[in-house]
């Protein structure tokens, strides 16, 4: 469910043709957003059954059923593996805000005890996983990463655990990030300033959306007859706790350690990368410290500039960025894709294709 | 091998001495980095006779022989820290659960008077100023104030404090929450809808970052690990502890503190009324007359070693955390499955993943909400799981913290954690408070009502269930009682065709 639409055609064809996306005013001043192209509820979760369910939830499932469809892990309507070995791995950075929102208006402005107790869940950080979970039958390990913008990377080491410690035989992978009303607010009263000077008139440009990559491991991809269409090879991070007493942390090294370590578990190295998806962040310093980064261990690879396609997704961003570094690469290109937190923290995750 | 990576191998070097009666001390570097593939070559289905689940475990796992690597290394709870209702810091913590003493009193924070529910479980008395600079309180908000605060008592405990080794890439951080900064953003989203965007304190808006949590956590210790936030409702305790084991165990920390953190926020408060699953003034869980939860807040935080760091330093560990379970419902969002087929299958893990078998467990600390659902289904699936009899001969002890310091949320499990190392340490098992008549459906629990149980615990449970459909249980030991993690199976928890977990 990215902004260019609905399913991995558009989203592999929009990303091939640099398609430009439609990013529209939102009621802050200074903040935009692309929503998915085309989406329709009720045509990809049936028509009963999600009127409460927030945008985030309803964009997860969504997002699930489509990867679970193309991983083939349903017949009928039914898992074709164990239901309680398949489990979830979800990143979101600012998902419940908007609910959060919602109950906090009707109880300041009519009284708590008109809070909808059906809506009271969606205010819970990992309901929207949890959903996904009920809909999809999936009784393995539900696991929601908050992590800022490096959560679906972060997330990619919650399912590698699990599935190194035999706890499932498939992970659904990924997160979601709705650009809400609080949070387009939030980042307008950050101001423009925070913007980078790259983007022209320092307008943020949000993208909403989730995705999932199904993860298993070759062999039971190769039991149950499944092509793999990339492999995780490696995953690493960092913190750099800043020396200053502020909370905001651009950090270099944080980055730098972060690729280090990934290529390191991958047993490969800087030159070896042939296809890279940075964070590209629009704020000015977390740009300059990835930029950094990547001079220090002289990546030189071929770059896709994803945020600047579909804007930012913080949480999301690590699924979007695998999912484009899969759709980009030909046989045998090692991706790697970068994400970098605004509080001194950075993963990254290398792909082969 | 960098910290944190996919990488399979131990970052474990040969340990430069043996524990004590530590059989299993990895012997060279070549075997300790090597990824242990198990086979079922001791007698462990003995352990199992009569429980047709755990026989399904095992066949299962005869059948599937996966590579499984974090059988390598114990882990051990090194330290323990509180903030909580009852008192900070290990010792008040502990011993007013012994007293069996109940923090329930009219809630101080908000207003409740529209709700027809006063009461609560609130930390009165935590002063920020007490445990952190100006600075970290000016960047902080409660719930990472009270995480943080927790943290350093856990480090404290640890002896840890005095020396730098919890800084670098080999510390990580995980901590679980339900809402986090709850109580940050529903002041922020209070003056947005009173007074309009423009008059959010724009400083304050970063502060909200669930994100922050851990990395609060990680600053005040020079942690350069993994950074991570597992909100998982009312198991996100069992959650961050459990991921932190594995992160030891495969090899990619060589510490990690871990626990959760929650505050009472009106929004939440008004929504468990809401859902009418909240107590009028007492919560009295597995009681006849139970009415529901209080909630309640706090932070509870371990401070989890590698066997290794545990010897190289000489460390005393508190305890070893064994196996743990995850499971999903799959069935509702807010209510228990109707069987507990989830918790089921936690708990078995759980055990099984601890190389023991049910009547190994001494005692377990239940969940216990005194919601009528929960308990009546936590109550059936200890009976399934641990073959409860009339008799009670093999069963464990039970116990549920929440009528002493109510339904901490996220932080439930972490602080219930924190009471499960003090029992293994002092063999106090504190009670089942406001407790007069047992409801039927709960009457084979081996209840410790009222008043505290001395027991020698060597082995225990800790047991949650959350929104979500989460089920989370964690088995902890007194160091090395539990077979060497060699010998533990944990490759698979896949019921056979026909087993009905």
């Amino acid at each position: 469910m990215s902004p260019f639409g609905v399913g991995t055609a558009c989203w592999e064809s929009s990303l091939s043709t640099g398609a430009d996306l439609n990013f529209e005013d939102t009621s802050a001043d200074g903040v935009r957003a692309a929503r998915p192209i085309d989406w329709d509820a009720k045509a990809e979760l049936g028509k009963k059954g999600h009127r409460s369910l927030d945008p985030l939830t309803k964009y997860l499932i969504a997002a699930a059923k489509h990867a679970i469809a193309a991983a083939k892990l349903k017949n009928d309507d039914e898992l074709v593996i164990n239901k309680s070995r398949m489990g979830v791995a979800s990143a979101t950075a600012y998902g419940s805000l908007d609910a959060i929102a919602e109950l906090n208006r009707v109880a300041e402005l009519e009284a708590p005890r008109y809070i909808n107790p059906q809506r009271f869940p969606n205010t819970v950080i990992n309901a929207a996983a949890g959903y996904v979970s009920i809909w999809e039958g999936l009784e393995g390990p539900n696991t929601t990463v908050v992590d800022g913008n490096c959560g679906a990377l972060d997330a990619v080491l919650v399912a590698s655990t699990h599935l190194g410690t035999g706890r499932v035989d498939a992970m659904l992978v990924g997160g979601g990030e709705v650009a809400s009303d609080p949070l387009c607010h939030a980042l307008s009263r950050l101001g423009q300033s925070a913007v980078a000077k790259s983007e022209g008139d320092g307008t943020w440009h949000l993208g909403e959306g989730a995705a999932y990559l199904v993860v298993e491991s070759p062999e039971h991809a190769q039991s149950r007859g499944q092509e793999v269409i990339a492999s995780i090879v490696g995953y690493g991070t960092s913190f750099d706790p800043p020396s200053h007493e502020g909370l905001l942390h651009a950090s270099a090294r944080a980055v730098q350690e972060a690729i280090e370590n990934a290529l390191a578990s991958a047993g490969v190295s800087a030159a070896d990368i042939d296809l890279l998806v940075p964070a590209e962040s629009a704020v000015g310093p977390f740009a300059k410290a990835e930029a950094d980064a990547l001079s220090t261990l002289q990546i030189g690879a071929r770059r896709l500039h994803l945020r600047k396609h579909i804007g930012e997704t913080f949480g999301a961003s690590g699924v979007f960025g695998m999912s484009a570094a899969i759709a980009e690469g030909t046989q045998n290109t090692l991706a790697l894709v970068i994400t970098i937190g605004f509080y001194g923290n950075a993963s990254a995750v290398l792909l082969q294709t | 091998m960098p910290p944190c990576s996919l990488d399979k191998a131990s970052s474990d070097v040969p340990g430069t001495k043996q524990v004590q009666n530590n059989e299993h001390q990895l012997s060279s570097p070549k075997e300790s980095q090597r990824v242990t593939r198990i086979t079922l070559n001791r007698p462990i289905g003995l352990f199992f006779q009569g429980y047709k689940g755990f026989q399904a475990h095992l066949e299962s796992l005869a059948q599937s022989r996966q590579t499984f690597y974090s059988s390598r290394v114990r882990v051990y709870v090194t330290g323990v820290g509180a903030v909580s209702s009852l008192g900070l810091g290990k010792s008040e913590f502990g011993a007013a659960l012994a007293r069996g003493q109940v923090a329930a009193a009219p809630v101080e924070h908000f207003d409740t008077s529209d709700l027809e529910r006063e009461v609560a479980c609130e930390v009165k008395g935590f002063s920020p100023e007490d445990h952190l600079t100006a600075q970290e309180r000016a960047r902080m908000g409660r719930c990472s104030q009270m995480a943080v605060a927790a943290a350093r008592f856990a480090v404290s405990d640890a002896g840890l404090d005095q020396n730098d080794k919890l800084a670098g890439a080999r510390t990580s951080v995980v901590i679980g929450t339900t809402m986090g900064e709850a109580n940050l953003l529903g002041s922020l989203d209070r003056t947005w809808i009173h007074e309009g965007a423009s008059a959010v304190e724009r400083a304050r808006i970063p502060r909200y970052g669930t994100t922050l949590l851990p990395i609060h956590v990680a600053r005040a210790f020079g942690a350069r690990g993994l950074v991570s936030t597992l909100p998982a409702a009312c198991a996100a305790g069992n959650y961050a502890i459990g991921f932190a084991r594995d992160l030891i165990a495969s090899g990619h920390a060589d510490r990690v503190i871990c626990g959760a953190s929650e505050v009472i926020e009106k929004l939440q408060y008004a929504g468990f009324v809401r859902l009418g699953a909240m107590a009028k003034d007492l919560c009295r869980p597995f009681d006849r007359d139970r009415e529901g939860l209080l909630v309640g807040e706090g932070a509870g935080m371990l401070v989890l070693e590698s066997e290794r760091a545990v010897v190289e330093r000489e460390a005393t560990p508190l305890a070893e955390v064994l196996g743990y379970g995850l499971a999903c419902d799959a069935y509702h969002i807010t209510r228990p499955h109707p069987e507990g087929t989830g918790s089921k299958r936690a708990l078995v893990d759980a055990i099984f993943r601890s190389g023991l078998s049910p009547k190994d467990v001494d005692f377990v600390n239940a969940h216990g909400t005194a919601t009528p659902a929960n308990d009546v289904v936590e109550a059936a699936v200890l009976e399934a799981v641990f073959g409860l009899d009339a008799e009670n001969k093999v069963s464990p002890l039970v116990t549920s913290l929440k009528g002493m310091i109510g339904h901490c949320m996220g932080a439930a499990s972490a602080l219930e954690a924190v009471s499960c190392v003090l029992t293994l340490n002092d063999g106090i098992i504190p009670p089942t408070v406001n407790h007069a008549h047992t409801d039927d459906a709960c009457s084979k629990l081996r209840l410790v009502q009222n008043k505290a149980k001395q027991a020698d615990v060597k082995v225990l449970l800790n047991n949650s269930l959350a929104f979500g459909g989460y089920d989370a249980a964690v088995c902890f030991s007194k160091p090395d009682v539990a077979p060497p993690p060699s010998d533990r199976p944990g490759a698979s928890s896949q019921p056979a065709p026909g087993i009905d977990l």
